[in-house]
């Protein structure tokens, strides 16, 4: 019986398993080998670890991965508290929280390079609608994607107008869960509305929080689209990430290389986001 | 086989970083004679201005039963990828439109149709040849005239301020100083196009030249740099003077907002392709063209004074397409006197055209017939570097961008430009000490 059994669910694993090899893991695998070549559209040549050498004498890779650790950070964390107050706000009693659950989701259906074209002519200093509308109330605006100091932030705020939905949603998901009879027995206890949220919410969407971090933090560090769209890494290198460094060589034709710095890429966010992930799990786990 | 597989591997990583890959509609007709009609198509870059082109292909209709479907693609970077996305896929137009620059970087024997059997070659001007050839073969056709990277001036501005056209590289900053005093934008920078960055530094090459004969055969023999070659450094080093003179916003404008604003007479510079003559005439007329003047980026010595010229895009064919001999039939008619009588009906000449033979209309842009042709005349031009070597850094425009914006000096520049066009001879398979 219990053999039988076996052979049964191997049998089901098997359509995932083979898109899982075909899609992933030979794609994987071989992406190790191809870093490693001087590779065109014509064929490769072994090189040795050449290719990662070159990659980390890249001029502009300090920048990039500077870059990238600040746009991670950053995404990742400062939509924590709008996204919470968001949440708690549209798990409320008002009345067109429904409209309004539907309007905050709005970007999160926009693709990510529409938005960045979109926000580029917005942000065009003298044509652009943000600088136009800071002119009427008196403020100067200056040419936001184009100087070096700001070119970064800005793209960091677009990141958050666009990523705070998918965090407010978990949390209204983290919030919905949290059993009423928690709140039931404070009331009893004449908890205040911020006792509640301090003492009950907030711990409660711990979970909801962690993920996520972790699911920001990753997909800052592998960000590619908002910044290209908006920036194409410039002016000069001065918004240039991991990730657009890897496109710009394998656009120029650098095939091996790019492959070279995607693997090191892969190795990055793994070092960085599992004991990110196991740190945050062990917090969770203790305050329980 | 294994080409086969490396291509599908290309694709699926394609797939994943390029999102929106406009698809070729490659349609299907059996191979006819001369009175039946064939259809090709025609991918071409969309910053070309297509007038000239469109003219050509709607006489090719009549004249040798053609029919060329066009297919614009993105300029720039992005446009490369997907060119070369397309050849290795094996997925590419009848005839493509691309650089001289980079087509010896894929391999063209594999991918491009060699003229060396036809006669196509033969009516070819020299230095042109030399641009699309690669080993034996001969591989393009010439898109349009050729056109220089130079100064564009407002002459109206000129006249204005009273000024002359500068001899030397510190005349011409006075002159902007003037400008930019008098609260005229001085320089018009167009860098949201980071390609546009470029023209000086390439333009430039004239006078590397001058001082340095030997220079672009040295380079892609790995014997000299930018960085230790004083005439060559000085190209980046052009930029730092002036970081002062660029309008505020010209990190957010591109290049068709510099087109009007030089027809508008918005700026007293723009150092850019003479092509823009072409750009500005398709969106006003002659006479706004003509308020534009041309000067060879300026040196040191007033003495000898000169102008880059550029090599025009290239029409290459398909290898590999079903329609060989009507693309053949196709390039052979479009440098023929009919086929270039149709091209300049429709789109005035940037500059002298490159096809033996073949002087052009009388009529032309003021700039090329008087400023550009001086040079032509007293001998003082030499063609692009880009043009002459196979080592191209893919950077560079970024690299000008950085420099021009004050974040590096032109000294840096030229080194960070030295390591990109490293990545590129490695890439070659060059034997570059590092």
């Amino acid at each position: 019986m219990m053999d039988k059994k076996k052979v049964y669910s191997f049998w089901f694993l098997m359509p995932a398993l083979i898109i899982f090899t075909v899609f992933f893991l030979i794609p994987t695998v071989s992406s190790l080998y191809f870093s490693m070549t001087v590779w065109d559209i014509n064929g490769a040549r072994f090189c040795g670890l050449d290719n990662f050498k070159m990659f980390f004498q890249e001029d502009s890779l300090s920048i990039g991965i500077r870059n990238t650790m600040i746009y991670a950070v950053l995404t990742s964390v400062l939509k924590l508290i709008p996204a919470f107050f968001l949440a708690v706000l549209l798990t409320s009693r008002i009345k067109t929280k429904n409209i309004l659950r539907s309007v905050l989701f709005f970007p999160s259906l926009l693709s990510l390079i529409a938005i960045g074209i979109m926000f580029k002519a917005m942000l065009h200093p003298s044509k652009g609608i943000i600088n136009q509308a800071l002119s009427v109330i008196g403020l100067g605006g200056t040419d936001w994607l184009g100087n070096t100091k700001t070119a970064l932030g800005t793209v960091i705020v677009v990141s958050l107008w666009e990523g705070l939905c998918i965090a407010t949603m978990m949390f209204i998901a983290g919030i919905q869960a949290i059993d009423a009879n928690y709140y039931e027995a404070a009331d009893i206890d004449g908890a205040s509305w911020w006792q509640k949220l301090r003492y009950i919410t907030m711990p409660l969407t711990k979970s909801a929080r962690n993920s996520i971090i972790i699911l920001a933090f990753i997909d800052g560090v592998r960000s590619f689209e908002l910044i290209w769209a908006m920036t194409g890494g410039g002016p000069g290198f001065a918004t240039d990430v991991l990730s657009s460094i890897v496109y710009k060589q394998y656009a120029a034709g650098y095939y091996g290389l790019s492959t070279a710095g995607n693997v090191i890429m892969l190795i990055l966010i793994s070092c960085l986001a599992y004991p990110l992930q196991s740190w945050l799990l062990k917090r969770e786990e203790e305050s329980m | 086989m294994k080409k086969k597989l490396m291509s599908v591997i290309i694709m699926a990583a394609m797939i994943i970083t390029l999102t929106a890959c406009g698809a070729g509609g490659g349609t299907d007709s059996s191979s006819a004679g001369e009175d039946e009609e064939v259809t090709l198509t025609l991918m071409v870059d969309s910053d070309e201005t297509l007038d000239g082109l469109e003219a050509v292909c709607e006489k090719a209709k009549e004249a040798v039963g053609i029919n060329v479907e066009l297919d614009v693609y993105t300029a720039g970077s992005d446009g490369d990828n997907l060119v070369k996305t397309r050849l290795a896929s094996g997925d590419m137009a009848d005839l493509c439109v691309w650089s001289d620059s980079k087509f010896k970087s894929v391999g063209p024997e594999k991918y491009f149709i060699d003229l060396s059997d036809t006669d196509i070659p033969d009516k070819l001007d020299d230095t042109y040849k030399n641009a699309v050839t690669y080993e034996d073969g001969v591989y393009g056709i010439p898109l349009g005239t050729s056109m220089c990277g130079a100064v564009l001036y407002n002459r109206e501005m000129y006249e204005k301020y009273n000024l002359e056209v500068p001899k030397t590289w510190d005349e011409f900053l006075e002159n902007c100083r003037v400008l930019d005093e008098a609260g005229e934008t001085a320089v018009l920078g167009t860098f949201a196009d980071s390609w546009t960055a470029q023209v000086l530094f390439l333009g430039d090459y004239y006078n590397v030249h001058a001082e340095e004969p030997e220079f672009a055969e040295d380079y892609e023999a790995g014997k000299v740099k930018f960085a230790n070659t004083p005439a060559a450094t000085r190209s980046f080093q052009k930029f730092e003077d002036l970081t002062d003179f660029y309008n505020d916003d010209y990190m957010a404008t591109i290049y068709d907002d510099g087109c009007e604003i030089m027809a508008n007479g918005g700026a007293g510079h723009w150092i850019m392709l003479t092509q823009a003559l072409s750009n500005i005439y398709s969106l006003y007329d002659k006479e706004t063209v003509d308020k534009i003047g041309v000067f060879g980026i300026p040196g040191d010595d007033p003495d000898n004074q000169g102008i880059t010229v550029w090599t025009p895009s290239t029409i290459f064919g398909n290898k590999n397409s079903d329609k060989q001999e009507d693309i053949i039939r196709f390039m052979e008619f479009y440098i023929s006197e009919e086929g270039l009588d149709a091209y300049s009906s429709a789109q005035m000449a940037d500059g002298p055209f490159l096809v033996k033979g073949y002087e052009g209309a009388e009529d032309g842009y003021k700039a090329v017939k008087e400023d550009m042709q001086a040079y032509f005349d007293a001998g003082k031009t030499e063609v692009d570097m880009q043009s002459q070597v196979q080592v191209v850094g893919s950077d560079l425009p970024a690299i000008c961008v950085e420099v021009a914006t004050g974040q590096i000096s032109g000294q840096e520049a030229a080194e960070k430009y030295d390591a990109d066009c490293y990545k590129a001879a490695v890439q070659l398979g060059l034997d570059w000490a590092e």
